[in-house]
């Protein structure tokens, strides 16, 4: 019988040549002293001739570093470079805002699709949209769970077509409408009440009717002449009082707005410092 | 090569997350990997490997009765994910396609492209600016 191929290979041959494309592992082929498999008792593993575990596993001997190489000198006039201009994430986020994630699936089995694949998932930042205030109030209550106020971004991601192009083309329709339907001011949204505002504003609100009677009556037990709201509103303590009181409200309950909270009314009511 | 005019699609990041059952086959894919995209002219963000996820089951052994005797069987996937930032279209489809043609046998991939594209004109500014006075149609009885 003909000795193997592996003894007339020489040292430096053509490596691609040999393997070209992911075959099977050929034992007379590979000329390398491969021993693969569970070992007899005070044995060694079994050798490559006739060994089922080494044809068994999927092996790499097609793709190696030179033939990688190769390949990929082949395949370099195909790609196109990136932009040098966009660098960091921060000028892709200022020339480009939206961004648009899809998933594609490869598996071997009975199919080569997969449900999962039409999943598209599209992420603005608000501040990159041209909205002004009421806009975006509005936009982020029509919008509910898919805004995040920590990192300014709208989530959209949509599912309900059956192919991608058109799960695509739904996102940006529900952007366009969303953008569009947030700058229209209904007749009904002038009955917004202050349980629906999203900040607390000082002007018109309970808090400045009561400061404001409270400084009215002292000023009259103190028979001053009568100072008008305006002069009262302007003064210094009436503005400390209102910054504290909107920064209590809109921030929470720091250690550092309470004692400026502190500082303010002690100051509105002229009560001395405690000795 | 052919060019085409129409403009080319960015990629600010390609996750490729690689599953199969056997570690080694996984290690070798992703020096394959690696290497394809350092010659393509790639960056790669980072590779890391989430730990292995273990699926077990317990059957019974005999076909009829015998409910204290029990099989055990157990499917583990090992994970390797890899980050590459900063592609065009073209060279995306060139890598993928290289990548997914030598993907070995038993091995799944799963490619998350995230796509930045401008602002569309619709949304540059708000349409009701624009529109032309729409008189109010009669309605038809």
């Amino acid at each position: 019988h003909a000795p193997p191929r592996t003894e007339r290979m020489a040292v430096d041959q053509d490596w691609s040549s040999v393997y070209p494309t992911a075959a099977a592992f050929k034992p007379a082929s590979v000329p390398l002293p491969i021993r693969m498999g569970y070992p007899v008792k005070r044995g060694v593993p079994p050798p490559k001739e006739g060994n089922l575990e080494l044809i068994k596993i999927p092996n790499f001997l097609h793709l190696t570093p030179p033939a990688i190489k190769k390949h990929c000198a082949a395949l370099k006039d195909f790609c196109t470079e990136w932009p040098s201009a966009l660098d960091s994430d921060e000028k892709c986020e200022q020339h480009f805002p939206i961004e648009i994630e899809t998933v594609d699936y490869v598996s071997a089995g009975t199919s080569i699709r997969n449900p999962k694949a039409r999943v598209v998932t599209l992420r603005v930042k608000l501040s990159n949209l041209n909205l002004d205030d009421h806009a975006k109030k509005k936009l982020i209550k029509l919008v509910g769970e898919r805004y995040c106020k920590d990192t300014d971004i709208l989530t959209i991601t949509t599912d309900r077509c059956p192919l991608r192009r058109q799960n695509y083309d739904y996102a940006i329709h529900l952007l366009t409408v969303l953008y569009h339907e947030s700058w229209k001011t209904e007749m009904w949204e002038s009955e917004k009440t202050e349980e629906d505002m999203e900040e607390y504003i000082w002007e018109n609100s309970c808090s400045q009717k009561n400061a404001l009677d409270t400084l009215i009556r002292i000023k009259a037990s103190e028979n001053v002449s009568n100072v008008t709201k305006e002069e009262l509103l302007a003064s210094e303590v009436v503005k400390n009082y209102r910054n504290s009181v909107v920064a209590l409200k809109n921030e929470g309950e720091t250690e550092n707005n309470m004692s400026q909270y502190k500082d303010s009314v002690k100051k509105l009511l002229n009560i001395p410092a405690l000795p | 090569v052919s060019l085409s005019d129409e403009p080319e699609t960015l990629y600010k990041r390609l996750s490729l997350l690689v599953k199969g059952h056997d570690k080694t086959v996984l290690d070798s894919y992703e020096y394959f990997a690696v290497l394809a995209a350092k010659e393509l002219g790639i960056s790669i963000e980072k590779v890391h490997r989430p730990p292995k996820k273990i699926e077990r089951f317990t059957l019974l052994k005999s076909v009829h009765i015998y409910k204290k005797h029990r099989v055990q069987y157990e499917m583990r996937t090992h994970y390797i994910c890899l980050e590459l930032k900063h592609l065009t279209g073209s060279t995306a489809a060139v890598y993928l396609e290289y990548v997914q043609r030598n993907l070995p046998e038993g091995v799944a991939m799963e490619v998350k492209k995230t796509k930045i594209e401008t602002i569309p004109e619709h949304i540059q500014k708000p349409v009701w600016d624009t529109l032309p006075q729409v008189e109010e149609t009669q309605v038809k009885s």
